[in-house]
């Protein structure tokens, strides 16, 4: 059973295509209280790389990452009953997904209070350095020159722009929001993340060339 | 205040255009080959997802026999397993047939009764009814870790589920 404004009477796999993330975890919580359990398994699909990374970028490694991201959606299960604004799902998810991922790492560091662990416990989004995993995974030349720019950002902006890119126009804000960046950082106008790469691409010679 | 910082101060306010949507979709294929969604991490979190929301009301069974034979999927053509489950109102035997990398599940439960039974895969959900004996099965199957789920036409909401098995 759906509710009447959630119901679509007919074949919807196009306008669900266009909705946004926000909608779509809205509608899967909804459906999943009524007994509907399919759109949360395919919420499941689409959301799970982008908090993937959100954890991530908190510096967790892979191992902890997994089970951080799995924690997050049995949170999400157990309080289903209790989300009072089935909109603010993806927000809460994003923001639970941060949290649980700094108390992972913390602890680690308690735990093993070795120096070298933080070089393996950082990832991409969370520290760059030369000899990464990802200067083997980027071959593409103008691909190369994007990422040698965007590793070049300050690291909120780097975090920013790396989660933000994973997500539509319309969930730009609530993934700003979720990191602790102010609202309006980024869409409608470019904000200053995306406009000191998009200058550095600019002044860039090689970047666009052919 | 320097030039440059002038410079991103007014970018920054311009509205976002085509060029900064190529440079993110161009971003977002990098940032999933850089650091890829680990392989099974969706599958799994919906396995795990379909179990704890049944929990609260289901019936695990328990697994008598040898367990770890059904673990065994290094064996290069046709194996064939058979594993018996069993709780208070349920029992279930399957035999598990493996032939490269498809596999065949034939399953039997007593007491007999026309039974709603389900596999669990990763994300994927196969149904079937049990025939009046209590027979069922499940064809061309994937490998990979698995469930079965079973409702009886007496108290269909309260389902039973098997551990995980190793297809």
């Amino acid at each position: 059973m759906m509710s009447d404004d959630l119901v679509e009477p007919v074949a919807s796999e196009l306008r669900h295509q266009g909705e946004s993330l926000v909608d779509k975890a809205a509608h899967a919580v909804v459906s999943y209280r009524e007994g509907d359990r399919a759109p949360l398994a395919q919420l499941v699909e689409v959301l799970t790389p982008l908090l993937w990374h959100t954890v991530r970028a908190q510096g967790a490694e892979h191992e902890q990452a997994q089970d951080v991201v799995q924690g997050v959606w049995l949170a999400l299960i157990r309080d289903i009953d209790s989300i009072r604004d089935p909109r603010a799902t993806l927000q809460w998810m994003l923001v639970t997904a941060k949290r649980a991922a700094w108390r992972a790492v913390r602890k680690s560091r308690d735990d093993l209070a070795r120096a070298e662990l933080d070089e393996h416990a950082t990832d991409w989004l969370a520290a760059p350095s030369e000899d990464r995993p990802d200067v083997v995974a980027v071959r593409d030349e103008q691909d190369r020159i994007l990422w040698d720019h965007v590793r070049a950002l300050p690291d909120r902006c780097r975090s920013l722009l790396g989660l933000v890119a994973l997500v539509d126009r319309p969930d730009y804000s609530v993934v700003s929001r979720a990191l602790g960046m102010p609202v309006g950082s980024i869409g409608p106008t470019r904000g200053r993340c995306l406009a000191k790469l998009r200058l550095a691409l600019v002044a860039d010679p090689a970047w666009g060339a052919r | 205040m320097t030039a440059d910082d002038r410079a991103v101060a007014r970018y920054a306010t311009e509205a976002m255009d085509d060029g900064d949507l190529q440079v993110l979709r161009r971003l977002a294929v990098i940032v999933d080959r850089v650091d890829p969604v680990p392989a099974g991490l969706v599958d799994r979190i919906g396995l795990a997802l379909t179990i704890d929301a049944l929990h609260t009301e289901m019936a695990e069974l328990r697994m008598i026999g040898t367990p770890e034979l059904a673990l065994r999927s290094d064996e290069a053509s046709i194996e064939a397993v058979t594993i018996t489950f069993t709780t208070d109102v349920l029992t279930v035997m399957i035999t598990v047939h493996a032939e490269a990398d498809r596999v065949r599940v034939d399953g039997w439960a007593a007491p007999a009764g026309e039974l709603a039974v389900e596999l669990h895969q990763g994300g994927r959900i196969v149904r079937v009814t049990s025939d009046a004996d209590g027979r069922f099965s499940f064809s061309d199957l994937g490998r990979g870790p698995a469930r079965l789920v079973l409702r009886r036409p007496e108290q269909p909401d309260v389902p039973v589920v098997t551990p995980q098995i190793e297809l």
